[in-house]
């Protein structure tokens, strides 16, 4: 073996080098540590504040919205439980291979998903953005199986309360719907993005009683964003439970009355001793499920294009004209201010002059000598127009609103119209024109100008059915606030006037005759139970005028018909409105009213409920009243003036 | 040779520090794994690289050194079968089947590399090594680096680099040629990075410029590393606590990213013991340089220092999250049977030659 052994200058030299090399190496480790120090100790609040954002994460927990129950504390709508699939961009690498999993995984369209996506960018990536709700069991297999694969840990499956409304839409336009918090309510109701919230109806008014309040979940995350442990739980607190003046037997009535019947239109029923409603429909609704967990654009593009418009809540937005139920508001007016008496006599001759026009009775021959109970039975245009002559518009107009009409009736719904009873103060405030008296004429059947909501309509007919008190209809009865129920308290009548009880009495007759006699109304009686109503019809063609008729088909242009009604006929239990669409004549309507009231007095007296005994047509009954025709000029200035006539 | 007399020579410091290392090893890898999968087979590999290490410090090491050539071409055949018939796994050929376990021969390389540049720089006689001399020692160097670069594993190359450093400079290299090597890789750098540079190797240094940019891909781990080494604090959120290593946020944590589990769940003061264990080792290696009997012992010393030393230094930077992430492991410490093997090997052999400073 050679000898290595190096020179002493040599070894002196690699010395050297060797010292350097170790005070190099020491000094480059005092950095290392002074780095670690650095960012272990000075910076250690920032990154531990890191660490925290990447494995903690917090889930919102929907609370479930209060239940809904009848008078009776029967479920109305109630909660189920469905599955919501969601992103969470804060852990996603590729946004785009995310979506195009999902949606080949979960059956979505991608476009979809991405314009859901889009929607929500702007907000916290923390957040899961919602792609689907309400997602079938098999979406939720299959993506919770891409999750167990890791495929997609940026993919969200929570369970979550959704509402379940009665089939059928049922109810539709009472209930309303819920849907995502829009960027206004955000706003206004200082409400976190994607909040559910009231959109129509009940759950829209008393959203704040129903809505309850989230709660979040701190949890534990890995990488893959499967949780490891709850940190933390505030439960959410579920909405207030609450009783509505509804009863559900009486509103399945109404609502299988408008199937049998075959035709759309709205019902409104209500206690006249308290203004509370009873049933409350429109036909055609919608399904509220389908909003439920997020209506699909489809499905809310064919609702909104719709020609009958199932959004439109007719029995508070639909204006229509009273036709002859108005001849209660005008015999009201002109017996209360002393025009005449019950007892008062018009020959109808078929027909009558006023202000140099004719204005015919729907009876050809005429009705011969009426007073006003048998006027109001036989609904002779000829007396009321006679008596709306000698009381004048103005005191119409003022009767008209002590009973309801041509105000919104503040029920406790979102989106009332106000109907209209025309003034002589109105015309000119509105035209600035004069009122000329050949106008009450019109008036004074229900015709020209007047247009009313069914809901009016229907506090109308309570009020002459509890001798003058303008209940303020309602449709909350109670709230549990977690300690029992809580009635709530009643708004105060809107107006209160005691009718003369002959006022009272001739009315009373008058109506009950229209049921029970040789009337129009004879479809609604029942035996023993004093039924008093007054048919109507509501002209369409001559109100929207021949130009707007020139789009429509001819259903569009036939009638519409009314039933308005109370029982029994002393001391009434039940009043309302019965509001058939194009269904040409106010009789036709009656049957469902009797039904709803059958259904009421059945139930009062703990019998069977009744079951639905299809009408059959029954030829022999006389047509109701046409209406009379119209002053060319009053179809004009209508035509111009109505917003939304149906 | 196994003289009872040479063991009193043997610097039970040093083992000491590399025993302690090898057992933190060994229970960062069950932390950050859960489970005794991994650390079972760390602890294989400390025990064939124990007997690796008996082995090695039996041998005389002039002896071994004598060798170097045919363990150098043995290895270069290794890689070469790596090349063409090696296991792959991640898009990379880098390892043998051997049924029970894969071995990675670039591992070796390290060792063989050392071997065969200290008999060379050994056997030169003429002091200061010519441009010659580092020529043909660069090539000797180069030929493996770049057998490894291609597999591709250009962590493990690099560390080729600077065993022939280490070496040139104690042998007594010229610092105007050390100068001149680092002005060429400044002006070959921009060469480098259009033509030599994989698409995710140049990623992967554009992310380390700004980690922001691809805070989802490559600057994720960066990130992530600096999350869990800042998060752990003076203490450390303790042993199998660590939230960014347990929950899978740091990626190979028992791999590449061991030192920065060890930082959260350790904290600060984990982290100055083990530099301070790194150091030790370090210094103890440097002193068995000095003490070496002959020049050889003393580039053999420094051929496996400076591999060494390199590592532990890229690494402990990497997770800090101040060096662009590579696939470059922690000696003694990461999870790596071939690189525990040849660590042991390597500390054996300058135990060996610190033992053997007063034989002839």
């Amino acid at each position: 073996m050679a000898d290595f052994t190096p020179p002493v200058e040599d070894r002196r030299s690699i010395t050297v080098r060797l010292v350097v090399l170790q005070v190099s190496l020491t000094l480059i480790f005092t950095i290392l540590a002074c780095s670690f120090w650095y960012f272990q100790v000075v910076q250690h609040e920032k990154y531990n504040e890191l660490a925290e954002n990447n494995h903690q994460r917090t889930i919102s927990l929907r609370a479930p919205r209060g239940v809904m129950l009848d008078r009776n504390e029967k479920v109305l709508v109630e909660n189920r439980s469905s599955f919501t699939i969601s992103i969470v961009r804060e852990h996603t690498k590729d946004l785009n291979r995310t979506i195009r999993v999902l949606s080949e995984v979960a059956g979505l369209d991608p476009k979809f998903v991405h314009e859901v996506v889009n929607r929500h960018r702007k907000e916290p990536t923390y957040r899961p953005i919602v792609v689907l709700d309400d997602a079938s069991l098999a979406q939720v297999a299959a993506v919770l199986a891409r999750r167990l694969e890791s495929e997609l840990p940026d993919v969200l499956v929570e369970e979550v309360p959704t509402r379940r409304y009665p089939a059928e839409s049922f109810a539709a336009h009472l209930f309303g719907y819920v849907g995502e918090a829009n960027e206004g309510q955000v706003e206004s109701e200082s409400l976190h993005s994607g909040a559910i919230v009231g959109q129509a109806g009940v759950e829209k008014i008393y959203n704040k009683l129903l809505m309850g309040e989230d709660g979040a979940r701190r949890v534990k995350v890995n990488s893959m964003g499967r949780e490891i442990e709850t940190l933390e739980e505030i439960p959410a607190n579920e909405g207030r439970r609450v009783q509505l003046t509804i009863d559900i037997d009486l509103q399945r009535a109404a609502e299988e009355g408008f199937k049998a019947g075959g035709f759309n239109g709205a019902a409104v029923v209500m206690d006249p001793r308290t203004g509370e409603v009873l049933a409350f429909t429109s036909v055609p609704g919608y399904d509220p499920n389908d909003f439920a967990a997020g209506v699909e654009r489809a499905t809310w593009n064919g609702l909104l294009t719709d020609p009958l418009k199932p959004l439109s809540n007719r029995a508070i937005q639909g204006l229509y004209s009273p036709g002859s139920t108005f001849k209660i508001v005008v015999a009201v007016a002109a017996l209360e201010e002393g025009v005449v008496t019950p007892n008062f006599r018009v020959t109808c001759g078929g027909g009558a002059m006023f202000y140099g026009r004719y204005f015919q009775c729907h009876k050809k021959g005429g009705h011969g000598s009426v007073d006003m109970r048998e006027a109001m039975e036989k609904s002779c245009n000829v007396y009321y127009y006679t008596l709306g002559n000698m009381t004048g518009v103005d005191k119409i107009h003022k009767w008209a609103t002590l009973l309801g009409l041509g105000e919104k009736t503040g029920i406790d719904l979102p989106n009332e119209v106000s109907g209209l009873v025309p003034s002589t103060e109105w015309k000119r405030r509105r035209y600035n024109e004069k009122w000329y008296a050949g106008e009450t004429i019109s008036v004074a059947i229900g015709q020209g100008q007047v247009s009313i909501t069914p809901v009016s309509l229907a506090v109308m007919m309570s009020t002459v059915a509890n001798g003058g008190t303008r209940f303020i209809p309602q449709l909350l009865k109670a709230v549990d606030e977690g300690h029992g129920w809580k009635p709530v308290q009643p708004p105060a009548p809107k107006s209160q006037v005691r009718l003369k009880p002959e006022t009272v009495s001739a009315l009373h007759d008058g109506l009950f005759y229209v049921v029970n006699r040789a009337g129009t109304g004879g479809r609604a009686r029942i035996p023993g139970r004093d039924v008093s109503g007054k048919t109507g019809t509501a002209q369409v063609i001559s109100l929207t005028g021949g130009k707007q008729a020139a789009g429509r088909s001819e259903r569009d242009l036939r009638d519409h018909g009314w039933f308005v009604f109370f029982a029994p006929r002393d001391n009434p239990e039940i009043a309302g409105v019965i509001f058939g669409e194009h269904n040409e004549h106010g009789y036709i309507s009656a049957p469902i009213a009797k039904y709803v009231m059958e259904t009421y007095f059945a139930k009062k007296d703990g019998k069977p409920l009744p079951k639905l005994a299809q009408p059959a047509p029954d030829p022999t009954l006389e047509r109701d009243e046409p209406p009379a025709p119209q002053p060319a000029a009053t179809v004009a200035a209508v035509a111009a003036d109505t917003p939304v006539r149906h | 040779m196994f003289e009872r007399r040479l063991y009193l020579h043997l610097d039970w410091l040093l083992f000491g520090a590399i025993v302690c290392l090898s057992i933190i090893g060994v229970a960062m890898i069950y932390s950050t794994t859960g489970n005794w999968r991994l650390p079972t087979t760390q602890l294989y590999a400390i025990v064939i690289g124990a007997l690796a290490f008996v082995v090695c410090l039996t041998i005389d090491y002039r002896a071994l050194t004598d060798k170097s050539h045919f363990i150098y071409l043995a290895l270069l055949g290794l890689l070469v079968y790596v090349l063409f018939f090696g296991t792959s796994a991640g898009g990379a050929r880098r390892w043998i089947s051997l049924g029970a376990f894969n071995l990675q021969p670039s591992e070796f390389a390290k060792v063989g590399v050392a071997l065969v540049l200290a008999k060379f720089f050994g056997e030169n006689r003429r002091g200061a090594p010519t441009t010659g001399d580092l020529l043909i020692a660069g090539a000797l160097t180069s030929v493996p680096l770049i057998l490894i670069a291609r597999e591709p594993d250009l962590g493990t190359a690099v560390t080729l680099g600077p065993i022939f450093l280490g070496i040139a400079y104690v042998a007594g290299m010229r610092l105007r040629i050390l100068g001149a090597l680092a002005l060429v890789a400044i002006v070959s750098a921009p060469i480098a990075w259009n033509y030599a540079l994989e698409d995710y190797q140049k990623s992967r240094i554009e992310t380390f410029l700004d980690p922001s940019q691809d805070a989802r891909g490559a600057g994720y781990q960066q990130i992530q590393a600096q999350i869990t080494v800042g998060s752990g604090g003076l203490w450390g959120k303790g042993y199998r606590k660590g939230t960014q290593g347990q929950l899978r946020f740091l990626p190979v944590a028992h791999n590449d990213f061991i030192f920065s589990a060890l930082a959260e769940e350790k904290g600060f003061a984990g982290v100055l013991f083990v530099l301070g264990l790194y150091l030790l080792v370090i210094w103890r290696s440097l002193e068995a340089a000095r003490l070496a009997k002959d020049r050889l012992g003393i580039y053999l010393v420094m051929g496996l220092l400076s591999s060494f030393t390199f590592q532990v230094i890229y690494n402990v930077t990497m997770s800090a999250g101040l060096a662009p992430v590579k696939g470059l492991t922690l000696p003694l410490l990461s999870y790596g049977g071939s690189s525990m093997i040849a660590t042991l090997a390597s500390f054996g052999l300058i135990l060996n030659v610190r033992m053997r400073r007063f034989t002839n």
